[in-house]
């Protein structure tokens, strides 16, 4: 049709590519690695995604397995009937909800506070102490959680019998549990998370803050009105991320904490896929489980990423 | 130039990523010749090689040689290599199980009699089920498999992962005496799948059956001069005299006092209490409608036994971090061992074992040479006896996954594991290193050091079809069975074995063919089971019946039912409308 109009510019397009490929061929070979990697550990076991729309066997390729009832959907139904699964994905939501409400500022907090210390080494200091706890994994803090709040044996409820005061749940009872789980994960993370945070506020113009002194504003006019718009660009991509993770969770935190005293708040799906796929062998149900999973949670990514860019910010593509 | 070694490297990607998508789909091509790394498609295809064995068997089986030539004088000619599933059992200062003095013993002798090289693998004991669910979906699992979970055999089997083994029982018959011989029809044949007759495991055999006792105390009791107890009642107030008691029993550790421990399993730790509520008439058919929980939850008395629970967590009689520490924890252990707990229950020979670092000779070491659990029965059932339930005469389940393409070697590694000898070398070692030979024959267990610790109670870990003591020489079996726990006194062992026995029923094998309800809802139901249990046992007085009764509406509904329903279904199609099953 316009063949005589394309010709030529296909033509220049070819000895673009060409040109521009001998001067950068050298970058995809280094990118080809990290290719392979994403290629046989995220998008060949894709493939297998299609257990959930199909009855399950050991011994059967995946393209062999005979397809499920209700047109494949039979494990989806069978999920959404689960109260389980629908226990599961409402803890999954308010635990996750609850930890970007709390968690999320808490190292915007953390990384102003220390950007407004003087002494340098007392801030190197706070710093690598508040990193710490990122590098313990949640066995080792469950394990020290459990020294110090277990009903009758923690540190805490010792000292409050002690004093004659009755012994609060911090693990044993639901509501006590999920602060105890929020609180945590605020604890092991705030420090890390500060890092992203304090590195953004290293690139603000050191003038503007001169600028502001000579106007006469305080320091927390200046944190209102210098440092946070500066972030704010990495706050709102940080928040997508997050937000593409509602409905994602990680999975040694929770299990790590559950006990049968507060099961009712503490499974979540990727407990529950653990628990009813790895040990129950139930791999059809829980592969649609997981596949619902992703999807919620790409729709959230898309949506967020949508509105921060209707907001006039970047967004993260 | 460059241009070519770009389009070089550009194929090169190309091939290796179709490769990489290869590995997922080339059966679809039908190539199933071509050797793939994707675990699912090889265990398919040993499965078609071992059927293709099978298929040969009887076509050769002329020639009178039931190896069908693949032993000559009863080994291989060529050096096979199975691997063997061990339970590893953490033990506080134990040996690897997988390779230790008794490893190397099997392995020597495997060697030596089959020219088969053993290699062991060890799975956790205390979460076995799940570890080796994680095997088998891994493909990864031992060509010889051992689980005390039949459903999970069952699961496996109906998905074409484990291997039928009634060909290699009886093809194989004339190299198996010894195995026939110990294990006999009924533990060979107790799985036996009655429409198919398939068989997927092989039952091993429990020497001995006794299973749960109380133990509580005794320096205690002394100590504040109550006497044995011997009715729930008596047990109540004598958790209630430790409980106020505490600074005379632990003086500066009297706030560490804890009358009665249970974890986060209640219904195996409160199973003497459980079982007592049970009617001690309780028919075949209905034992075996509510049979699939082997805690009991849908059996009828179980939530009168919770409710007692109840009050006694209410009532400050029972240790409150129990729910806390999931399988395999060591804390409440270490409570026992320090002396701080004045009764629980648990099988029937808990306190002692684990030699040294059992909890009885910790609290002798500990807390006072006096120091000690007894066991006494003081649960009374309806009718005034002690019903408690016993295990069966089977113990282990031994499975061979499709993965297995050692049949012959794994049945000549059961063969030879259980040979009198091998099985008495196994229990109690060298003399004078594990045990002393006493007048009149019998054996007395010594504490063992450095390598020659054995890991689980007469090794038995090691000695996969038999569990218990079981000596060349049956009468010194019988004599040895009290000092077969080193350093432990024996009359407090004759105690537990005699309250272990006391009204002790076993439950019978049925056999009606698999329930598809169960297949794959063992561990969620489990677990579902565990939590209503500890939910309801600390739940307010008040709204115990509502825990209770909404907890078991949910089991019901999450699957329960519809196996009880299946259960009873099957049980008329198979028996009758006959309550009761002939002895």
């Amino acid at each position: 049709m316009k063949a005589s109009s394309t010709k030529p510019s296909t033509a220049q397009k070819k000895q673009n590519f060409s040109v521009y490929m001998k001067r950068y061929w050298q970058l995809y070979v280094l990118l080809f690695l990290p290719m392979l990697y994403l290629l046989i550990f995220k998008y060949v076991p894709m493939v297998y995604i299609q257990i959930a729309f199909k009855k399950y066997s050991i011994v059967e390729s995946v393209w062999n397995m005979p397809w499920a009832g209700n047109n494949g959907f039979e494990y989806f139904i069978k999920a959404f009937n689960n109260k389980d699964f629908i226990n599961a994905l409402r803890n999954t939501l308010m635990l996750n909800l609850l930890d970007l409400v709390v968690g999320f500022p808490a190292p915007i907090i953390f990384a102003l506070i220390l950007n407004e210390l003087v002494f340098k080494k007392f801030k190197r200091v706070v710093q690598t102490v508040a990193y710490m706890p990122h590098f313990l994994s949640w066995v080792i803090i469950y394990g020290l959680a459990l020294q110090i709040f277990a009903p009758s044996s923690g540190l805490v409820n010792m000292v409050l019998n002690n004093f004659g005061i009755e012994a609060i749940p911090f693990l044993n009872d639901s509501k006590h549990w999920v602060a105890t789980y929020i609180f945590l994960g605020v604890w092991q993370n705030f420090g890390w998370g500060s890092i992203v945070y304090l590195a953004a506020i290293a690139g603000i113009n050191s003038e503007l803050y001169e600028a502001a002194s000579v106007d006469g504003c305080g320091r927390f006019k200046k944190m209102w009105h210098i440092t946070l718009p500066g972030i704010k660009p990495t706050i709102v991509v940080l928040l997508v991320m997050n937000l593409g993770n509602i409905l994602g969770s990680g999975f040694d935190r929770p299990f790590a904490m559950q006990n049968n005293l507060v099961m009712d708040v503490a499974e979540v799906i990727s407990t529950f896929v653990y628990k009813n796929g790895i040990q129950g062998l139930q791999f059809s149900l829980t592969t649609a489980v997981g596949f619902f999973q992703s999807v919620i949670c790409v729709i959230f990514l898309l949506l967020a990423n949508w509105i921060s860019r209707r907001l006039g910010e970047r967004g993260i593509w | 130039m460059k241009k070519k070694l770009l389009a070089v490297l550009l194929a090169a990607s190309m091939t290796l990523s179709l490769a990489a998508c290869g590995g997922g789909n080339d059966t679809k091509g039908g190539s199933e010749s071509e050797s793939s790394n994707a675990g699912t498609e090889q265990s398919a295809e040993t499965e078609k090689e071992s059927s293709s064995e099978e298929a040969e068997a009887p076509t050769e089986e002329a020639a009178a040689d039931p190896s069908n030539g693949e032993l000559v004088d009863g080994k291989f000619a060529e050096t096979r290599k199975i691997v063997v599933e061990v339970y590893d059992r953490g033990n506080d200062g134990g040996s690897d199980p997988t390779n230790n003095m008794y490893t190397k013993y099997i392995q020597d002798g495997m060697m030596e009699r089959y020219n088969v090289e053993v290699e062991f693998k060890g799975v956790s004991r205390w979460t076995e089920v799940e570890d080796i669910n994680n095997l088998l979906a891994a493909g990864d699992a031992p060509d010889i498999c051992v689980t005390y979970s039949y459903p999970t055999i069952q699961t496996y089997a109906a998905m074409g992962g484990v291997q039928d083994l009634s060909g290699y029982v009886e093809d194989y018959k004339e190299l198996l005496p010894n195995l026939w011989d110990f294990l006999g029809e009924t533990n060979i044949y107790w799985d036996k799948e009655p429409s198919t007759g398939a068989l997927y495991a092989i039952e091993a055999r429990r020497a001995s059956t006794n299973r749960i006792a109380t133990f509580v105390r005794r320096d205690w009791l002394e100590k504040l001069n109550i006497p044995e107890p011997t009715t729930r009642q008596e047990f109540e107030d004598m958790l209630i005299a430790f409980r106020d008691n505490a600074e005379t029993l632990l003086g500066a550790d009297a706030d560490k006092m804890i009358p009665f421990s249970i974890s986060y399993d209640v219904g195996w730790r409160a199973a003497t209490i459980i079982e007592s509520f049970r009617d001690p008439d309780i028919t075949d058919r209905e034992n075996y409608i509510n049979g699939f929980d082997d805690r009991g939850i849908t059996q009828e008395g179980t939530k009168e036994a919770i409710r007692l629970l109840n009050k006694w967590y209410n009532d400050n009689l029972i240790w409150k971090d129990f729910a806390l520490y999931g399988s395999g924890d060591t804390t409440e252990g270490d409570l026992q061992k320090s002396g701080y707990v004045g009764a629980f229950i648990g099988n029937w020979d808990d306190p002692f074992r684990n030699g040294e670092d059992s909890v009885q000779l910790n609290l002798e070491r500990l807390v006072s040479p006096d120091a000690a659990y007894i066991a006494v029965d003081c649960f009374e059932d309806s009718k005034g006896g002690y019903t408690k339930y016993a295990y069966g005469s089977t113990d282990r389940k031994i499975f061979f996954p499709t993965t297995n393409d050692e049949p012959l070697a794994s049945m000549l590694y059961l063969e030879f594991i259980t040979t009198p000898e091998v099985i008495e070398y196994l229990q109690i070692g060298d003399e004078g290193v594990t045990h002393n030979k006493l007048e009149g024959g019998a054996v007395e267990v010594i504490a063992a050091t450095g390598d020659a610790i054995q890991n689980s109670g007469f090794n038995l870990d090691y000695t996969i079809t038999c569990n218990g003591l079981q000596l060349v020489d049956d009468e010194a079996t019988k004599k040895s069975i009290a000092y077969s726990y080193s350093g432990i006194a024996p009359e407090l062992i004759e105690k537990a074995d005699k309250v272990a026995n006391t009204d002790a029923r076993s439950s019978k094998n049925v056999q009606v063919g698999t329930i598809e309800a169960e297949e794959g809802i063992g561990t969620a139901l489990g677990e579902k089971r565990d939590i209503i249990y500890d939910n309801a046992v600390i739940a307010p007085v008040d709204s115990f019946d509502q825990v209770w009764d909404d907890g078991v509406a949910d089991y019901l509904k999450s699957g329960g039912q519809a196996i009880m329903d299946e259960r009873a279904e099957k049980w008329v199609a198979t028996y009758g409308d006959v309550d009761m099953l002939p002895e």
